[in-house]
């Protein structure tokens, strides 16, 4: 079963456990900034905190405009071909989401490979912000959430036992259509 | 055993006036001794006294102020996203030091230095840009005037530096205010002892860092190991859900349970509607996201939004329980849309929100007690409660408008103006007392006298074994524990750690003797370190004495001693005079120091290279 690597942006605190275990999973090295995956914030408008990783794209942008053909797909990850590539950094301006780094020391570029297939910044991420999940459940959370924000919605807070609920029921046949 | 590694051995010194920027080497002797962060600071600032013949105007050109990580700022090490700033306080004249959470701390070391020290005064308005190795000093006077959020938004705009983090200061700053604070990652402050108001007199609205340098670790392997039992200890913590939850705003209800809340000035420690501003009610209104500091897996940070009302579109990084207290029930707001409001009106000037709701509250049990009259309010009507009258007032301070400029001097030039002010305000060597009722116990009590920077918990927080022991508890087992804190506590900030896993989740303090030998290679046992730790302290105690502190200045303001709370479980109770100074001599022998709260003057060696 193939899964991807899904960032649930809502759910990311800024720690960045998830760049420093990166780095030093690929490196050896005590350096967020080595890292495949970078926490980038705005503030305050909006207030967003999202994690930044490759999303291992069926077509990907990074390949296509690779001169020496060094990003091919292995199981579903696109992976770099260390030996072929010529380090021209044309993947790092072609992604779309800049999900690939750079780095001074580093002569390659830098892109996640899954840890092969076992990424150490979902096992670390405190918040579960970062999750592993089935390719074929992609954008079910997505969908229940719009299920439930339906504009028609309608509220009403209860008491069961003491304790204060809220139930949400769909307004029906009221709304000026 | 010696250093191996953790550091990059450099301090960069920054001369605003001179424009310029060099790098010294740091020896092996001081990186041992003095481990990071305030021992840094310490240090560099008693050389500096010592140089300047011990005069040294706070807000002058040559008071020297240090901005110090740790050896395991940044590194793989829950929660290790903190940095001290360290100088001569405005606010009480003596040392002053302040740690500030988020990323800034962990940046600077990536731009390969140690610590910073910066002097002088440039003359307009500028920003330090420290980009890796290059240092620059940036006019920038078109920030004049900007808030403390406002100016990091221009800056990463105009300096093109969207991944930066940047430490501002506000209007509060630039205006001197003497608790004004520096602001970094949109949020974070060193809030105390006015670290604002130095840089504001220093010309500096802002120090931007970008650095992306291998931290040094002499056994990544080990440390690795060491600190994934950290995390997982962490996670698996009853209360580590909660804690991201709720972060400190859950000791809301817990204070007032325990009748240690500040409400109503401090004339009383429980609030009757503290169920309006606690935890709960952030969750379920206010609360759109977490914020954590670096590496830090607790995330207690929060970000609130309010949705409705007048202060609709408000949007806090915040509050935690010293912001939500002090501006809270300590002015009798019920209100947390306006907590909320005043926290990020704080934020935006630049204003220490502890200083700001202990003098406010000062002020309005003044102004109801008739010590201060209308007039002096430049007509302002205020009262507990009153957000719109409080918000007004903050912002009078920030731009010393009207009484705003007396109060914007602190404490002492309020009991100056109004001496019957001198029972209200409370207050030890000139810095307000943050938001942990004392009259339950003596030992915290003690802590808030003899801390190094003034009435502040950072170096001592005993009050919750204070309330589990009740009368239990000796005064001899008072005085070491609340000396074993003041070991303990500021290593975290030398190491440039945050203490919270530690004190709130219980993670084993001997895991930081681990985590040290891991990152610097040096074999130093936790006892070790402690005793290192307590000669920074007879450090700052040395540095405070030179500059004319004793046993007179070891004291406690009038409520501790004669005003009780009104209701609640502390109902009636007051620090007696007389054992509290028996306490403070049994504490003055414990450390070695004399009647008089002097260390034996051959002290000096030992911090003399």
């Amino acid at each position: 079963m193939s899964k991807k690597l899904t960032v649930i942006p809502e759910q990311c605190s800024d720690c960045r456990i998830c760049e420093l275990v990166c780095a030093i999973k690929h490196f050896g090295v005590n350096n967020p900034k080595k890292a495949a995956i970078r926490v980038i914030n705005t503030y305050p408008h909006p207030v967003m905190r999202m994690p930044v990783v490759c999303s291992q794209c069926r077509v990907p942008a990074c390949a296509q405009v690779c001169p020496t053909d060094s990003l091919r797909h292995v199981d579903g990850i696109v992976i770099l071909d260390k030996e072929t590539c010529i380090s021209c950094f044309k993947c790092v301006e072609a992604c779309p989401f800049g999900a690939i780094y750079a780095h001074e020391d580093c002569a390659l570029p830098i892109k996640c490979d899954m840890c092969g297939g076992d990424p150490e910044c979902v096992k670390y991420c405190p918040t579960g912000a970062l999750r592993l999940i089935p390719e074929h459940a992609l954008g079910e959370t997505k969908r229940l959430n719009n299920v439930l924000s339906y504009t028609q919605m309608r509220e009403i807070e209860f008491y069961e036992k003491g304790e204060k609920k809220t139930i949400r029921y769909a307004e029906i046949g009221k709304e000026e259509l | 055993m010696s250093i191996k590694s953790g550091y990059f051995k450099k301090h960069l010194t920054v001369d605003l006036t001179k424009g310029s920027a060099e790098y010294r080497e740091l020896s092996d002797a001081f990186l041992e001794k003095y481990i990071g962060g305030r021992g840094f600071g310490a240090k560099l600032v008693w050389d500096n006294l010592r140089k300047r013949n011990f005069k040294i105007d706070p807000l002058g050109e040559n008071n020297l102020v240090v901005i110090a990580p740790g050896p395991l700022t940044g590194v793989y090490v829950p929660s290790s996203g903190k940095n001290s700033f360290v100088a001569i306080s405005p606010a009480t004249g003596l040392y002053g030091d302040s740690s500030i959470g988020g990323g800034f701390g962990v940046e600077l070391r990536q731009s390969g230095i140690d610590v910073l020290s910066i002097t002088g005064k440039t003359p307009e308005l500028s920003v330090l840009f420290i980009d890796n190795h290059e240092t620059e000093i940036i006019p920038m006077p078109e920030l004049k005037g900007k808030t403390s959020l406002e100016a990091e938004g221009i800056i990463r705009e105009k300096l093109d530096v969207q991944t930066a983090h940047i430490a501002t200061i506000g209007p509060a700053g630039e205006n001197l205010v003497k608790f004004a604070c520096v602001n970094a990652d949109w949020g974070r402050n060193a809030g105390r002892t006015g670290f604002g108001a130095i840089m504001g007199s220093k010309n500096l609205k802002a120090i931007i860092v970008r650095g992306h340098e291998d931290l040094p670790v002499h056994d990544i392997n080990g440390l690795v190991a060491e600190a994934n039992k950290a995390y997982d200890y962490l996670r698996e913590h009853k209360y580590f859900k909660m804690w991201q939850q709720q972060g400190l705003m859950n000791v809301i209800d817990y204070a007032n349970e325990k009748g240690i809340l500040p409400t109503y000035n401090f004339r009383d420690t429980v609030f009757a509607r503290h169920d309006q501003i606690n935890g709960a009610t952030m969750l379920n209104d206010f609360k759109i996201g977490d914020t954590a500091c670096f590496a830090c897996s607790m995330c207690c940070g929060n970000i609130c939004l309010v949705k409705n009302g007048k202060y609709a579109g408000t949007v806090v990084e915040g509050p935690e329980y010293e912001s939500c207290a002090m501006l809270g029930s300590n002015l009798g707001v019920d209100d947390f849309a306006a907590v909320l409001s005043g926290n990020q009106l704080c934020d935006e000037l630049g204003l220490d929100t502890i200083s700001a709701g202990n003098l406010v509250g000062a002020i309005i049990e003044g102004y109801e007690k008739g010590i201060i009259s209308l007039a002096d309010l430049d007509g302002h009507d205020i009262t507990w409660g009153d957000d719109d009258a409080i918000l007004n007032l903050i912002r009078m301070i920030a731009y010393r408008e009207g009484i705003g400029d007396i109060i914007a001097d602190g404490p002492r030039r309020i009991i100056a103006k109004w001496p019957e002010m001198d029972k209200l305000i409370l207050e030890v060597k000139g810095l307000e007392q943050s938001a942990y009722d004392s009259r339950a116990g003596s030992s915290m009590a003690l802590a808030y006298a003899t801390s190094d920077i003034g009435a502040h918990h950072t170096r001592a927080w005993t009050i919750a074994r204070e309330i589990e022991e009740g009368q239990n508890w000796s005064d001899d087992e008072r005085v070491k524990t609340v000396i074993y804190h003041q070991k303990l506590r500021p290593l975290f900030d030398m190491l440039g750690v945050c203490r919270l896993p530690w004190i709130e989740l219980g993670l084993n303090e001997r895991r930081y003797e681990n985590f040290y030998k891991y990152v610097t290679g040096n074999e130093l046992t936790l006892e070790q370190l402690l005793v290192l730790s307590n000669d920074v302290y007879d450090l700052t105690r040395l540095i405070n004495v030179r500059l004319g502190v004793s046993r007179k200045d070891d004291s406690l303001p009038y409520k501790v001693h004669s005003s009780p709370p009104l209701t609640g479980p502390n109902a009636g109770k007051v620090v007696d005079k007389e054992s509290f100074q028996n306490l403070l001599s049994l504490y003055y022998r414990e450390r070695g120091w004399d009647e008089d709260g002097l260390p034996p003057a051959d002290i000096e060696k030992k911090f003399e290279d």
